[in-house]
């Protein structure tokens, strides 16, 4: 059985080239004392070069799941995950993740986090500080180097471990609800960094979220996932002018697509919803 | 509106610590004064217990005397080599138990049981090992602080935030790597203190193994002073001792305080 799974794979192995990052067909199930669980069920994305692409489904729905795949963390899966063309094994070195949990190193100061990667990958000392600074500024964080996390609000060190992923230089940068422990304004302004880093930097981005507003103001094309077992909704293209800032919140064009996405997430949403309530009924 | 007489801060004249500070003196001020009128009372051996006077002489004396520096230099490279030893080995021991949920619960009861057990029986052992000279004195340092080492970072593993490790998984780090630029500063405090642990208890594995059966360092100069009765100069040596074995641990404190333990 192996023989011939290994044979087809071989066949697959060069995913679709105009894509950056392509997911085809991929199933992922845990096993728990209470059974099997389908995370993922059958689902296919495809990124373009460039693009910023938002995933987006209720809490439980998979989406950490998809993340850990696509970072190379999480093996077990069926299907294919391609970059560029090859097939993923393990983490990539084109592909930098940013967690939804405090991610930071407590202790190092901020620019000895940012230069992290650098760090690793044995850039030399001048030239890596130049490089971490210039990220640091992209995230807005200048006057703040040699501060340590602790000393910064949750939104400060969020930016912190973007820009430390940034100085990995990923081609596509892939994020797993950076935001999701902010408040809503302070999520709108770290929006915008975010919107000028990829005008800057044309980054391949992958956003996961459940947050609907956060996904029309960033993204070119948003990926609707079902609640249990996830799976694909629907696709929609964001047409909303580049380059864009928050104040796109106000236009009626995005109080349209926040309300079409919700139309779709509504259900997914309540059933989730259902479940939880289930789960702690039966606790 | 009564909570607003309550005072935020403390108005008092003198600060917390410097009360502490004095009342430390006063107490080690009032143990020589007890001490003295026991020398003086003449209801004990003068020889047992010599008036303070007596004991500074001899402080002096053993300050000046290169013998105690040649023995004080064999304790320290006995005791240096212990914490080297020790420490490298309780660390790795550490690392890989506190990895390993398998390992440690196969192994770890056993360093439980045997780290509070007095390591000076094991010295006959050491001795047909490593000789009579410092090598088995080194050994039962190294012994005996191993367990707090490696007790100390096994718990600190299994303390690092996992989320940490996933972050070095994605920026492709090598085990070499995650091993010294996640694990080792993330558990730096705990494992300073564990080091702190173990350099206590490797002392005084050290200098009881010289007072047992050795021709060199301060354990033996102790136990030479016993025998030929110089109780002064055995006091004496003491003090320094203890001097030393407080300004080790103040050092490693105040380190591991600054690394967040
Ligand atoms: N390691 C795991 N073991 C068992 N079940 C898991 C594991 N990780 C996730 N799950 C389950 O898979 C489903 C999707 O989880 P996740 O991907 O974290 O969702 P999301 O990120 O969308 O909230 C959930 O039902 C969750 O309980
Ligand atoms: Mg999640």
């Amino acid at each position: 059985m192996r023989q011939v799974g290994a044979q087809l794979r071989d066949v697959t192995r060069q995913g679709t080239a105009n894509f950056a990052l392509e997911i085809k067909d991929l199933l992922m199930q845990f096993e728990t004392p209470q059974g099997p669980v389908v995370a993922v069920d059958r689902m296919s994305v495809g990124v373009e070069q460039g693009r910023f692409v938002s995933i987006i489904g209720p809490s439980g729905c998979g989406k950490s799941t998809v993340f850990n795949i696509v970072g190379g963390l999480l093996r077990g899966y069926q299907g294919d995950v391609t970059v560029a063309g090859t097939r993923m094994d393990g983490p990539h070195k084109d592909i930098g993740m940013v967690f939804q949990e405090e991610s930071t190193f407590p202790w190092r100061t901020v620019i000895d986090n940012v230069v992290f990667p650098l760090e690793v990958s044995g850039v030399p000392r001048a030239e890596r500080y130049d490089r971490a600074r210039s990220f640091i500024r992209m995230v807005g964080l200048e006057g703040f180097e040699q501060r340590f996390p602790a000393e910064l609000s949750g939104g400060m060190r969020q930016r912190v471990a973007i820009a430390r992923t940034l100085a990995f230089e990923p081609k596509i940068l892939l994020m797993d609800e950076p935001f999701a422990a902010l408040d809503e304004q302070t999520r709108l302004l770290l929006g915008d960094h975010i919107l000028k880093i990829q005008q800057e930097l044309r980054q391949t981005t992958v956003l996961i979220t459940h947050n609907i507003t956060e996904a029309v103001q960033l993204s070119d094309k948003i990926v609707i996932m079902t609640y249990r077992p996830g799976r694909l909704k629907r696709v929609l293209d964001i047409d909303l002018p580049r380059p864009r800032t928050s104040e796109v919140v106000g236009s009626p064009e995005f109080g349209a697509y926040v309300a079409e996405i919700w139309k779709d997430l509504r259900e997914e949403a309540s059933r989730g919803m259902q479940d939880a309530e289930a789960r702690s009924r039966s606790s | 509106m009564s909570t607003a007489s309550i005072p935020l801060t403390k108005s008092a004249p003198l600060s917390f610590e410097t009360r502490v500070r004095s009342l430390k003196l006063a107490i080690v001020a009032s143990l020589l004064l007890i001490w003295e009128a026991m020398a003086r009372s003449g209801l004990l051996f003068e020889d047992v217990v010599p008036s303070i006077v007596v004991v500074v002489a001899a402080l002096g004396g053993v300050l000046v005397d290169p013998v105690f520096y040649s023995n004080l230099a064999i304790t320290a490279w006995e005791v240096g080599t212990a914490i080297l030893v020790g420490g490298v080995t309780g660390l790795a021991v550490g690392f890989v138990l506190g990895n390993s949920r398998f390992l440690s619960r196969a192994y770890e009861p056993f360093l439980y049981y045997l780290g509070p057990t007095p390591k000076i029986i094991f010295f006959p052992l050491l001795i047909m090992w490593f000789g009579i000279g410092p090598g088995s004195k080194a050994a039962l340092g190294a012994l005996s602080s191993f367990f707090p080492i490696a007790i100390a970072t096994a718990a600190a593993i299994r303390s690092v935030d996992p989320i940490l490790l996933r972050v070095g998984a994605s920026f492709r780090l090598s085990r070499w790597q995650t091993f010294y630029k996640i694990f080792l500063p993330a558990i730096r405090g705990p494992l300073t203190n564990g080091f702190r642990l173990g350099l206590g208890i490797a002392i005084i594995g050290t200098v009881l193994a010289e007072t047992k059966l050795s021709n060199q360092g301060i354990g033996y100069l102790i136990i030479q002073t016993y025998t030929t009765f110089n109780m002064a100069r055995m006091y004496a040596l003491l003090l320094l001792l203890f001097a030393i074995a407080i300004l080790l641990n103040a050092a490693l404190s105040r380190l591991a305080r600054r690394f967040g333990a």
